[in-house]
């Protein structure tokens, strides 16, 4: 597996004590991405899931105490599903659960399928809510998010869904309308358990100048966290979800 | 009245036996800080006027007054008080809050230099007195042999207690309100008749000495007490009198020497006691029994040692370490955990944060919850304590040890230490390249040895093998010159009175130190995974490297590196072994530096690893600073790899978490740190520090101090009023990892 970066204390990505892995490679070209740097499929380091699994294990005392786990983040962690259903098998053996956080825009052959079903948590993103929108900032295929989630649906796989608010694109109550509009058959059916809102910051923008990619949003501020509170109150009020961590 | 009413008999009645009268008689609590009271009007009234004063000792350059008048002891003083008649627990060290204390017994010229530090000179009297008696410094001195001098100038050994008193001791000062004075003084007197019958030989002359000594000064603490109306003579009948009692036997050793560090103990299940007795015949309720506890800590927060510049330097922000050691698991199994250490938490809260006393929390798993919860939360909200491991120490000390200065671990009473500075490691490292030559004045300081040849890149095999016979060396002269100096220290500057709530042949440890364990892992790992080659300046001296590829660092939870940390430790620790040490003591190791990790990075040159001449080292066992790639629990990880059978004096590490890394609210955060502990715990780690805060505000506060006066962080070991350091600690410490979500 080719891995970007380890972040052993990801409280926030999921339940419990999190160890982030951050797998290279992602497909999609996101307007607002704070990891330009994962987007390369060779940006990291190799490991085979033997020696990740080891690696990962040396965390069970703090995901014992917490009731944590992996989540294997990105980049996109679904271009590796293969290689994470390898490892999951690993993690079962020790009762180490994990958690995927994915654009969901993805591909459902066997392997993705396979490392979903074996997650305790799939986080999935719900980036834009119009295959218009969805394709202008993040270059990727709207549909592909709806089939995903609608997998994860039909198999029963606990699901929270994920939005970046950007100040200027989405940060209005009538744009989050139509995000609530998508989500709601999700959430009353009981597939998505809660709908969490990320605001949008500025500091992964020296990576863009590091690697010499255009931002395309190099002139827009970071949401205030306040803004970002209320607009979390707004979607709970209108899908009856819990109040999920607030980034 | 019979002051042992209601207490149920056992062993303690028959002997001095503290512990075993706790473990009959105590309430463990498991229930949560809802019972706890607010400050009364009282304890807030005397609280701002003790604000005041801090101000003003603020404004004068961080001393209020010194007594410069007459040297220091159990009785020089007469009464002191804050506010006559609205203090409750009485005493003070001198006759007024924060006047400082001549105390030149230790070393006349060291209190020279810190009296003319804040522009006092020392009465004539005193010193035409002193002139006619040796301290322990000239002690030390007449016998200090070249090499150890030597080794002292380089900054090779640093902090060596050879100038002040040595500190580090806790006496069981519980056993004053259970027992009064009198029985105190008459068990002596039987040690002392059953000693005279031995041989006399060198030892059992000396403990006769201590005894008499030791009664001398209880003696003079009755009449110290007696001057408060208090007679101290009986034992303590009610919650008030344990808790003045208590203190009076604290207080008299502050009067009576200036060690660094002297710490109070495990006091809380104590007096919990006597709170539930009183609570129980309806005389006290929780509002005055947590206004007693508030006033005992208003007054420790006021002990006070006057310093030169080269101790402030080395121990930064005026730290006393009025260390007191809270929970912890007994080992029948039940919590040691008691109403009376919520408490002692909730000073922080009624009276703010605050250093001192230096709250250490001995962690264990069977903590109970809410208490675990309770304790993350006040590190959430006042930075200001420390959390050690209860299941590893209380397998080693049992379950009535407690934490002298940061993370040494004591059995109350019944165990003394001979403290004594660090060792620079890196400059073994550098003066084992440079056959035995200190690479800043070039001094030849170890036994001449080969200097490593310019331009060939270093053999890791033939670097350990060197660093290896200049680190036996060392641990000899280390040892040695620890010896040197606890003998002087029991002539001339011993603790009559912090030594008589002692047993009269207490277990000893000899306490050493190391710095710089993680710029020498790192150093000898760049060395054996990356090639370093060496460049000498015009001397001949090797002064800077060339290191030229990657190697793994300490704090990545790397193997590979980790392991060079451990074995250091483990080798270093029985090199000194090797050594007898003074009166038979047990060595002990320590990876602590206080804030002394800059002054140490000071006096080092280039190291292997990158780090510039000058540049501090990390804190304690703290990886370096920057090289911590895979977050903040690999690099709890790594430390943990520091066996503590190797460091039983402890395992400093100091962790800075921004409070969004843990979670989005308090309960969140409390209960993610709660875990963190757990986790790290279980890995037989030793020590944590716990920051939850942002750098940002760190910056804030050093730019405008007024902008967060009482700001307090926990630095290695203890906490520091963040004002109070120097802009170069400051800066130290606004540049180590945060560990940060992006």
């Amino acid at each position: 597996m080719i891995v970007h970066s380890i972040e052993s204390l990801a409280a926030l990505e999921g339940e419990g004590l999190r160890c982030a892995i951050f797998l290279a490679g992602c497909p999609m070209r996101c307007a607002y991405c704070h990891n330009p740097d994962t987007w390369d499929p060779r940006a990291g380091r190799e490991y085979t899931p033997e020696d990740l699994f080891r690696k990962i294990k040396r965390y069970e005392p703090y995901f014992r105490a917490a009731g944590g786990g992996v989540t294997f983040s990105g980049g996109e962690p679904l271009l590796q599903a293969g290689e994470i259903v390898r490892l999951g098998r690993l993690l079962a053996d020790e009762n180490i659960s994990y958690t995927i956080d994915t654009s969901g825009c993805v591909e459902l052959d066997e392997d993705v399928k396979a490392a979903v079903r074996g997650a305790e948590l799939v986080i999935c993103d719900l980036k834009f809510p119009d295959a218009g929108t969805f394709k202008e900032y993040t270059g990727g295929d709207f549909s592909r998010v709806l089939k995903f989630l609608d997998f994860l649906a039909a198999e029963k796989i606990r699901t929270w869904a994920r939005t970046v608010i950007v100040p200027g694109i989405n940060d209005k109550e009538e744009e989050l309308d139509r995000y609530i509009e998508v989500l709601r058959p999700y959430v009353d059916s009981g597939a998505v358990e809660k709908y969490q809102l990320l605001g949008f910051h500025t500091m992964g923008f020296f990576k863009y100048e590091k690697l010499g990619i255009k931002n395309r949003l190099e002139n827009t501020p970071a949401l205030p966290a306040e803004r970002l509170s209320d607009l979390q109150g707004y979607v709970n009020d209108r899908l009856k979800t819990p109040s999920p961590a607030i980034l | 009245m019979d002051a042992w009413r209601d207490f149920i008999r056992g062993d303690w009645c028959e002997k001095i036996d503290v512990s075993d009268f706790i473990r009959r008689n105590y309430t463990p609590y498991y229930g949560d800080a809802s019972f706890l009271s607010g400050p009364t009007e009282r304890t807030t009234r005397l609280w701002e006027h003790v604000k005041m004063l801090l101000k003003i000792e603020q404004e004068r350059g961080g001393v209020f007054d010194v007594d410069t008048t007459r040297a220091s002891s159990i009785l020089s003083y007469g009464p002191g008080y804050i506010i006559k008649g609205t203090d409750i627990i009485l005493g003070l060290q001198t006759e007024k809050p924060l006047v400082r204390a001549l105390n030149p017994f230790a070393g006349f010229r060291n209190a020279e230099q810190a009296c003319r530090a804040y522009g006092y000179e020392i009465d004539e009297r005193v010193r035409q007195e002193f002139s006619y008696r040796t301290t322990h410094n000239q002690g030390v001195f007449r016998v200090y042999t070249d090499t150890m001098r030597k080794a002292r100038h380089a900054g090779i050994l640093t902090g060596l207690p050879d100038a002040y008193a040595r500190g580090r001791l806790i006496g069981d000062y519980r056993r004053l309100p259970l027992y009064g004075m009198d029985r105190l003084i008459a068990e002596k007197q039987r040690d002392r008749r059953i000693i005279g019958e031995r041989d006399m030989t060198d030892e059992n002359i000396r403990l006769l000495e201590d005894i008499a000594r030791q009664l001398e000064f209880m003696n003079a603490l009755i009449e110290m007490a007696a001057q408060y109306g208090r007679d101290i003579r009986r034992p303590a009948e009610c919650a008030y009198e344990a808790v003045q009692w208590l203190y009076f036997a604290y207080l008299g050793g502050q009067k009576e020497q200036n060690g660094a560090a002297n710490s109070i103990g495990r006091i809380t299940a104590f007096l919990d006691i006597y709170f539930e007795r009183d609570m129980k015949e309806g005389t006290l309720d929780e509002a005055h029994a947590q206004e007693l506890i508030d006033d005992l800590v208003i007054k420790l927060r006021l002990i006070r040692h006057l310093r030169t510049p080269e101790y402030n330097e080395l121990f930064a922000g005026d730290p006393v370490w009025v260390t007191v050691s809270e929970g912890g698991t007994g080992t029948d199994g039940r919590t040691l955990v008691t109403k009376t250490s919520y408490r002692m938490l909730n000073t922080l809260y009624n009276l703010g944060p605050s250093a001192e006393p230096n709250i250490t929390v001995l962690w264990s798993k069977n903590l109970p919850r809410p208490f675990k919860e309770f304790c993350a939360k006040v590190t959430l909200d006042t930075n200001a304590i420390q959390y050690e491991n209860d299941d590893l120490m209380c397998s080693i000390f049992g379950d009535d040890y407690a934490i002298s200065c940061c993370v040494s671990a004591l059995r109350e009473g019944r165990e003394m230490q001979f403290f004594g500075a660090r060792c620079n490691l890196p400059k073994v490292l550098l003066m084992a390249l440079n056959g035995g030559r200190d690479e800043t004045e070039g001094l030849q300081i170890g036994p001449v040895g080969e200097v490593f040849p310019e331009g060939v890149p270093l053999d890791y095999d033939k670097v350990v093998e060197r660093l290896k016979f200049y680190l036996s060396w060392m641990a000899r002269l280390y040892v040695n010159t620890m010896n040197v100096i606890h003998y002087m220290h029991d002539k001339y500057a011993y603790e009559r009175l912090i030594m008589s709530f002692h047993d009269t042949e207490p277990n000893r440890l000899m306490a050493f130190g190391v710095s710089g364990l993680s710029v020498l892992a790192d150093s000898l790992s760049a060395i054996k995974y990356a090639k370093v080659t060496p460049i000498k300046d015009e001397r001949g001296l090797i002064t800077d490297f060339i290191t030229e590829g990657d190697f793994p660092k300490f704090g990545n939870d790397d193997d590979r590196v980790d392991s060079i940390a451990a074995w250091i430790t483990e080798y270093f620790y029985n090199e000194l072994k090797k050594t007898p040490a003074y009166r038979g003591a047990k060595h002990t190791l320590s990876v602590l530096t206080i804030t002394s990790n800059v002054v140490y990075g000071k006096k080092t040159g280039n190291t292997p690893d990158g780090r510039r001449a000058g540049e501090p080292f990390a804190p304690g066992a703290n990886p370096m600073h920057g090289r911590e790639l895979e977050g903040a629990l690999a690099s709890l990880n790594s430390v943990a790899k520091i066996d503590y059978n190797f460091c039983r004096d402890g395992i400093s590490n100091t962790f800075s978490v921004t409070p969004g890394t843990l979670g989005s609210n308090t309960a969140e955060r409390a209960e993610k740190l709660a875990a963190i502990l757990d986790g790290y715990f279980a890995q037989n780690a030793h020590h944590l520090n716990v920051n939850v805060l942002n750098r940002q505000m760190l910056i804030d506060a050093m730019n405008d101090p007024t902008l967060y006066p009482n700001l307090t962080i926990r630095v290695s070991g203890y906490a520091v009023n963040f004002n109070k350091l120097t802009r170069d600690k400051q800066l130290e410490v606004i540049s180590r990892t945060f560990h940060d979500r992006m």
